[in-house]
């Protein structure tokens, strides 16, 4: 099966000298949960967007189901964009907007310039809009203005806007950086559920090892700007973390604590027939880190 | 507090080491402005000799006789437009005409004078770059001179008000728009640009709905300005209530230009109140 996403030599260089990416070469194949780690300014970042072009590569190629995305203009880098949903550190909604038009803004690669200035969505966006709503659990607060929701709730704002492109891959960067530990554990469960139930291949940057190893199924190490690890997560050691992030670095754990809303989502997840077992031992595992406020 | 750096051979902070009596930077700023104030009295000869006081005593009673007759038509041939009270309402709508002209202008001129809009191609770069100067060049001749050049094309009258008026806040209201379209959170129109999303839809979900208010709040702001500048703009060939008053004091009817003032200040007052009122609930 070709790589759904192909990643040959490429390097940027941002205007001012720093050379965020030295020379990358990646394969991300259909249905993979890859985590990306590495210190900040490692190129993480870079690398989410210059597979969606968001930020514009020096050289080298990437080649997004065939079609390559660095030469692609106009309308056909559209087209291309709207098969990879995206989400962010900062949720990067509207704020002064509703939950609903932030979610329906998805869909605008779908959308016609005249559909645009009416404003007027079709049937079936709207019905998209609610289901994607809903399946992020969020459907009560649609009507609500995207600021007043918490930050994990503008997070799963993020997710359902992101689906409604009905994307075959999603990018996302630093999605759980600025929410506690409970709600980064939700969070990243919709992501692995979107994985799991509809194949879409995840690319998510992480600062913590251990919702890496809880949730990627193969794990990517940058180090200033090049592939420092490619593996599966168990395969980090001791000896491997140091080289990623440095002699001095000390492995810092995450833990989980039981919200009412960490228990639907953990109900939802059992629901799922994708369960294996190793997911159950990374629980365990997790577990044993939690204690009353042991999560901060 | 300075032997605390010394006693640990630390160097010491420059903002220990000056003291206020002893910092010559503190004295030559105060010598260098009392310079200028020095020459500039001396420059504009200011000379209080020729002031009358009983005059002037009596021309402020009769600024406060007012003539109350303005505020009727005084033969067949006037209207109510003709009057002060008809000759305000048309230099409040002069104000309202020339705002609504310059927001229609400014508006699209905005966004081409937005750096972070325009960014990506040098072709995009110099239109930021030109309109910006057209916005500057626009603000920096005064509202006064504007009119008095229209009224060269236009002959005098709202015409020349109106068009000037709205030259001068196309500058204006443009600088403002575009520093607003700048300021904005550059996180959502990331995000829908990932979604696919053309350029102009990037604008109309992303952009738009972050400047509504700060575009209405600048756009009252400029409304409340207007309509306080429109009944100056008479003086100078603008037309409305400016001219009449203009008038009355040329003629030394001012018992009539009293009034006349009184009528603007009431207005723009009351202008003022409601602009406050409609920004506040905005915020």
């Amino acid at each position: 099966m070709p790589a759904l996403v192909e990643i040959r030599d490429l390097v940027k260089t941002y205007p001012r000298g720093a050379r965020a990416l030295d020379g990358i070469d990646l394969d991300i194949r259909q249905g993979e949960f890859v985590v990306l780690i590495g210190l900040s300014g490692s190129g993480k970042s870079t690398l989410l967007r210059c597979i969606n072009r968001l930020v514009e590569p020096t050289s080298g190629k990437v080649l997004f189901d065939g079609a390559d995305v660095t030469i692609a203009k106009g309308a056909e880098l559209r087209r291309i964009r709207r098969r990879i949903g995206m989400i962010f550190q900062q949720f990067n909604l509207v704020r002064r907007s509703s939950v609903f038009a932030n979610v329906l803004a998805g869909r605008l690669g779908y959308r016609s310039f005249f559909r645009t200035i009416a404003s007027r969505p079709s049937r079936e966006d709207v019905a998209l809009a609610f289901e994607n709503l809903e399946r992020v659990a969020i459907l009560e607060k649609a009507y609500a203005r995207a600021d007043a929701l918490s930050g994990g709730q503008q997070q799963r704002v993020g997710i359902a806007r992101a689906l409604m492109q009905q994307p075959d891959l999603m990018l996302a960067d630093e999605p759980v950086a600025s929410l506690d530990p409970a709600t980064s554990h939700s969070v990243l469960r919709y992501l692995e559920e979107i994985n799991k139930t509809d194949r879409i291949t995840v690319v998510c940057s992480l600062h913590f090892l251990s919702l890496a190893r809880r949730y990627g199924t193969r794990v990517i190490a940058l180090k200033a700007g090049r592939v420092a690890f490619d593996g599966k997560p168990a395969e980090i050691d001791e000896r491997r973390f140091k080289e990623i992030y440095g002699e001095d670095a000390v492995e810092v754990e995450i833990g989980v604590t039981r919200t009412a809303e960490e228990e639907r989502a953990e109900e939802a997840r059992r629901l799922l027939d994708a369960r294996t077992m190793s997911d159950a031992a990374t629980d365990a595992a997790v577990a044993e880190h939690l204690g009353p406020g042991a999560d901060r | 507090m300075a032997e605390y750096f010394v006693a640990r051979g630390l160097p010491v902070p420059p903002e220990l080491r000056r003291t206020p009596l002893t910092d010559w930077r503190r004295w030559s700023v105060i010598a260098a402005a009392l310079a200028v104030l020095y020459v500039g009295v001396r420059l504009l000869d200011i000379d209080l000799s020729r002031a009358n006081p009983e005059y002037a005593g009596t021309r402020i009673v009769s600024l406060l006789q007012w003539d109350f007759s303005i505020l009727t038509p005084q033969n067949e041939f006037e209207t109510f437009w003709d009057t002060a009270g008809g000759l305000m309402v048309v230099t409040i709508f002069l104000g309202i005409v020339a705002t609504a002209l310059s927001i229609v202008f400014a508006l699209p001129l905005a966004f081409l004078g937005a750096r972070n809009v325009m960014t990506g191609n040098s072709v995009g770069a110099a239109i930021y770059g030109m309109t910006r100067i057209l916005f500057t060049v626009m603000r920096s001749i005064d509202v006064l001179i504007v009119v008095i050049i229209f009224s060269v094309i236009f002959g005098l009258g709202s015409a020349a008000g109106v068009f000037g008026l709205a030259f001068h806040n196309v500058g204006v209201l443009g600088k403002l728009y575009s520093e607003a379209i700048e300021g904005i959170d550059a996180g959502p129109p990331e995000a829908i640009t990932a979604t696919g999303a053309t350029r102009f839809q990037v604008i109309w979900a992303a952009v738009l709905p972050q400047i509504v208010n700060p575009f209405i709040s600048f756009s009252i702001y400029r409304l409340d300005a207007n309509v306080r500048l429109a009944p100056v703009l008479g003086f100078v060939g603008g037309g409305g209530i400016g001219q009449y008053l203009f008038q009355t004091i040329n003629l030394f009817q001012y018992n009539k230009a009293g009034l006349i003032i009184f009528l603007i200040v009431v207005t723009v007052a009351a202008m003022d109140f409601f602009s406050a009122q409609i920004r506040r609930r905005l915020v």
